[in-house]
């Protein structure tokens, strides 16, 4: 990396958690740790939100998706402005009502301590070990790309996040994010500024639109009816709606978000910008990768974007002929797709729609080769993984856009995009650690431990529990190298706990006749199920995707809760009716 | 833990803009019914 580069990306970091410290440093109680003092303005709640939602990940990701697969990623967000109007109206009253400093902490005033407590230990669960990979996931993919070391990679993110989470808690966390979200659009804005630049000169942002979608990458809304497509209009509206009021009104990283806003009018506002602008900003994460695809129809891409898996590939005798073989029939291929790319532009120019149909025909059979010849590299690499008995992971859509950001931007962007990188990473990370402990503190330390101590107690307790969460959560990351697929199995932890939480949440948000017994009881047999559901699923004796373990979580404790409530009349704990059902 | 005392931040006020919150709602919901139908015609063009 170039100094300048260096520079660059080191100045942007500091300068952002510089701001943030300096912004907190009169944090001197625990609802300033915690809640800011409730203080922040609907435009820092909203970038905050949208801050904590995009992770690093988000943003290697992403692109890589809309280069392999279109568009139609775009769809799964489509429920989400549905699920802010929801809340907004229904659940942010009743919290602010009670002036809760957790999700969980609601629970108790609507059930008791017990329910608040299994719920909120589910989200600790859930929310530690996904801290780790929160880190990990971007830190293993810098490093390859960067060369650096891994576990340099992963102390570089953490503990630069420990730090200033510790320092100022949510304040620190939330100002951060305001400057890291301005940083991240702005890096995200000028890649693809100089991705239309970067075109040949003979193709205008328009050809390249146009080709693109004739290649089928712009297909965003798909309204067909089909279970077995994860991205369609119905799934996202059905299921992502769902999914986003689980994640926005239970996860106390995000409930934390929301819950520091100077007045309920600001909260809501916060929520509505995240409605309003969180879908364009995915369109225009994902349209950057469209034009990363563009980009390297004109320009020769490697076999296979992930560097590491290369040069192994190249350094080993009997894989590193078979590679040559497959880069040139690669090269080939690209070169007889510049030809029909360009008569696909002239035929879009002259608006000849036979001529449009047969280069269409002629680039389909051209990238149905391209394909093959990258699933001949994936073999090659398992058949390597086979026989050295080495885990290398043949995905390498995250290595997409990072890639052409190290070897095309130039100096002084690349460590803008790399600290628009860092940024996104380090903003999740403290929104997960602050919320891991400020939970920690409010739902059990003070709860059940310490009720009569000094404010400054608690204080110095939650920054301790900072410190805490954020030395397991860099624990765990220095040994995520053990999961083959983080991103899945961030999910899966999700949904092994998601589906539980939300049923309880639903219970008690719109089922009022229902009491803490009967909730708990159902909460407990529901979260044994999802587990058992999932082993039976690993074991082979079903296949069932794991994203319907938020669904089936849900529904168990649901109906559970209806059922125990019938032999358990009249309601076991109804002490808070009025604060809570009738908000 | 000290708080502040619930009316000082529990305050239902109407937003900002549009005088109220139904007709907020609606704008973002309208607003999302929109770009979804921008998009939907951007797929059609350009498939």
């Amino acid at each position: 990396m170039h100094t300048t580069d260096w520079i660059v990306m080191l100045v942007t970091l500091l300068g952002i958690v510089a701001y943030g410290v300096w912004k907190t440093r009169n944090v001197n109680s625990t609802e300033s740790y915690i809640l800011g003092d409730r203080e922040l303005k609907w435009y820092t709640i909203g970038l905050s939100i949208m801050a904590t939602q995009a992770s690093a990940i988000t943003f290697l990701s992403t692109p890589g998706q809309a280069f392999d697969d279109g568009m139609r990623f775009a769809q799964f967000y489509f429920g989400l402005p549905i699920a802010m109007v929801i809340l907004a109206v229904f659940v942010l009253p009743i919290f602010y009502r009670l002036k809760v400093y957790t999700a969980y902490e609601y629970l108790e005033q609507r059930f008791d301590l017990k329910v608040r407590r299994f719920t909120a230990l589910l989200f600790l669960m859930g929310r530690g070990l996904a801290a780790g990979i929160t880190i990990y996931a971007p830190a293993i993919i810098l490093s390859i790309i960067l060369d650096w070391n891994l576990d340099l990679t992963i102390l570089l993110i953490g503990i630069v996040v420990i730090c200033y989470t510790m320092f100022g808690g949510t304040t620190a966390v939330s100002q951060t994010q305001k400057t890291q979200m301005i940083v991240i659009l702005s890096g995200i804005f000028i890649a693809f500024l100089y991705l239309i630049y970067s075109l040949p000169q003979d193709v205008s942002f328009g050809n390249a639109v146009g080709v693109a979608g004739k290649m089928g990458k712009l297909n965003i809304v798909d309204f067909e009816f089909d279970l077995s497509n994860k991205y369609n209009m119905w799934s996202a509206l059905l299921g992502g709606t769902f999914l986003f009021l689980s994640y926005f009104g239970t996860d106390q990283s995000q409930v934390q978000r929301y819950l520091s806003g100077k007045t309920l009018t600001e909260s809501r506002l916060g929520l509505m910008f995240n409605g309003i602008f969180k879908v364009p900003m995915q369109f225009m994460i994902l349209f950057v990768g469209i034009m990363v695809f563009m980009f390297y129809q004109f320009e020769k891409p490697p076999v296979h974007f992930n560097p590491s898996n290369l040069k192994v590939l190249s350094e080993t005798p009997g894989y590193d002929d078979q590679l040559d073989t497959y880069q040139g029939e690669f090269d080939k291929v690209f070169d007889e797709k510049q030809i029909e790319i360009r008569n696909l532009i002239s035929a879009i120019d002259a608006d000849d729609q036979s001529s449009i149909t047969n280069a269409q025909g002629k680039l389909k059979r051209l990238n149905s080769q391209d394909s093959l010849i990258r699933s001949g590299v994936d073999g090659l690499i398992k058949n390597y993984s086979k026989e050295y008995d080495k885990k290398l992971d043949t995905e390498d859509n995250d290595y997409v856009f990072i890639s052409y950001v190290t070897k095309y931007l130039p100096k002084g962007l690349v460590g803008l995009l790399l600290a628009v990188i860092f940024a996104a990473a380090m903003s999740s990370v403290a929104s997960e650690l602050s919320a891991l402990a400020s939970c920690t503190t409010v739902d059990f330390y003070k709860r059940g431990y310490g009720e009569e101590k000094s404010d400054r107690h608690y204080l110095n307790a939650t920054k301790m529990f900072t410190l805490m969460w954020g030395c397991l959560a860099l624990l765990f990351a220095s040994t995520a190298s053990m999961y083959d697929n983080l991103i899945e199995f961030v999910n899966i932890i999700g949904s092994l706990f998601y589906g539980t939480i939300l049923g309880v949440f639903v219970v008690a948000f719109f089922m009022k006749k229902i009491g803490s017994n009967a909730v708990f009881a159902a909460a407990i047999i529901g979260e044994v199920a999802v587990v058992s559901i999932f082993t039976l699923g690993k074991l082979g004796y079903f296949n069932l995707p794991y994203l319907y373990l938020n669904l089936i979580g849900c529904l168990i404790v649901v109906l559970l809760s209806l059922l125990f409530q019938q032999f358990n009349n009249p309601p076991a704990h109804d002490k808070n009716k009025d604060g809570i059902l009738d908000a | 833990m000290e708080a502040k005392k619930p009316e000082e931040t529990f305050i239902d006020a109407p937003p900002p803009i549009m005088g109220s919150w139904k007709r907020l709602y609606l704008f973002v919901l309208i607003l999302h019914t929109l770009l979804i139908f921008v998009f939907y015609l951007f797929t059609k063009a350009y498939s």
